[in-house]
């Protein structure tokens, strides 16, 4: 990876990008805008599994709601978080915290994609201890991406 | 005294100090906020989404109002406190970033907002709880909700940069 994430840093318009002072700022500003879109869109399902936020709307319903700004948050955060990583490839690969982010996020991409998705549609009478348990994790798992995410500038 | 002159004295308190120095303080506020703006933002936008007519068109506004309110709260209550933090440790930074003030004018006005907007439209909500397109005052007050808070992100996020900055 080591020679992949050298070659990335050493490309000519990676180093264009990074004489440009402005771009590095807004795409930081539109990953953060697409974060918090994401961040409501997985929270509000995740609080109505746990019993907590719309109870009163079915979790089907409120899970269809909020797929479309799920999808538009998490394709926000993947086109902004690439050119992220290609503006400073060999600091990510030396980041401790850059690779434990990617690992907890693969889970919760799997969690969040794949297993909620069946999960809501279950009847709500079988979800039982499962939901809550469901809604907790994904809250920890997302926590898990940000919280690393946010330390590795910060944190050598 | 002046404003200057105020934040000099409290960055040379004791207090202000300790945050300032303190080798894991401002990662860890840096942190909160961020984790503190993701649960409130993220639920004011839900919430902006059905007022303005973009999303969860079927749900009555006041019950997305009445029960994301406690949760938007506890982000409102982490981010703001982290925030506070974040500026006691560093007045005299903030001081001179135009940036930062223009974060600060816009938050005022987006609370403005939602107090206008409970104030006025929000008393008549039984007549339009449940309608797929709400009334004029409500979706206006969805949109300006989105772009001030957008506008709040964006300049906090830009005052870690030393664009516009004055002494």
């Amino acid at each position: 990876m080591l020679p992949l994430a050298e070659w990335i840093n050493s490309l000519t318009l990676t180093e264009s990008l990074r004489e440009v002072a402005w771009f590095g700022a807004m795409i930081n500003v539109m990953h953060l805008l697409s974060l918090v879109v994401f961040a409501g869109a997985v929270l509000i399902v995740d609080l109505r599994l746990m019993g907590g936020g719309l109870t009163k709307q079915p979790l089907p319903e409120v899970a269809r709601h909020a797929r479309p700004w799920l999808k538009w948050g998490f394709l926000g955060l993947v086109a902004t978080g690439l050119p992220q990583l290609m503006l400073a490839p060999v600091k990510e690969y030396y980041s401790g915290l850059f690779w434990f982010k990617m690992e907890v996020m693969f889970v919760a991409i799997i969690f969040t994609f794949v297993v909620r998705p069946w999960l809501v549609e279950l009847e709500e009478s079988r979800l039982r201890i499962w939901g809550k348990l469901a809604g907790f994790a994904s809250i920890m798992l997302w926590s898990g991406v940000a919280i690393p995410a946010r330390l590795i500038g910060l944190v050598s | 005294m002046t404003v200057r002159s105020l934040f000099e004295w409290v960055e040379a308190l004791p207090s202000s100090t300790a945050i300032r120095e303190s080798l894991n303080g401002y990662p860890i506020l840096l942190t909160s906020h961020v984790v503190g703006m993701c649960l409130f933002l993220g639920l004011i936008i839900m919430m902006d989404l059905r007022l303005s007519g973009l999303g969860f068109k079927q749900t009555p506004f006041s019950e997305l109002q009445r029960r994301l309110f406690p949760w938007q709260m506890v982000g409102l209550a982490v981010t703001s406190v982290s925030g506070m933090l974040l500026f006691y440790g560093q007045p005299t930074r903030y001081y001179g970033k135009a940036l930062f003030w223009l974060k600060m004018v816009l938050m005022v006005l987006a609370g403005v907002n939602a107090l206008y907007f409970h104030l006025t439209t929000y008393r008549s909500v039984a007549k339009w709880d449940r309608d797929a397109i709400l009334p004029f005052g409500a979706k206006i007050a969805g949109v300006l909700s989105l772009v001030l808070w957008a506008g709040v992100v964006v300049f906090g996020r830009l005052t870690a940069y030393n664009w516009f900055t004055y002494e």
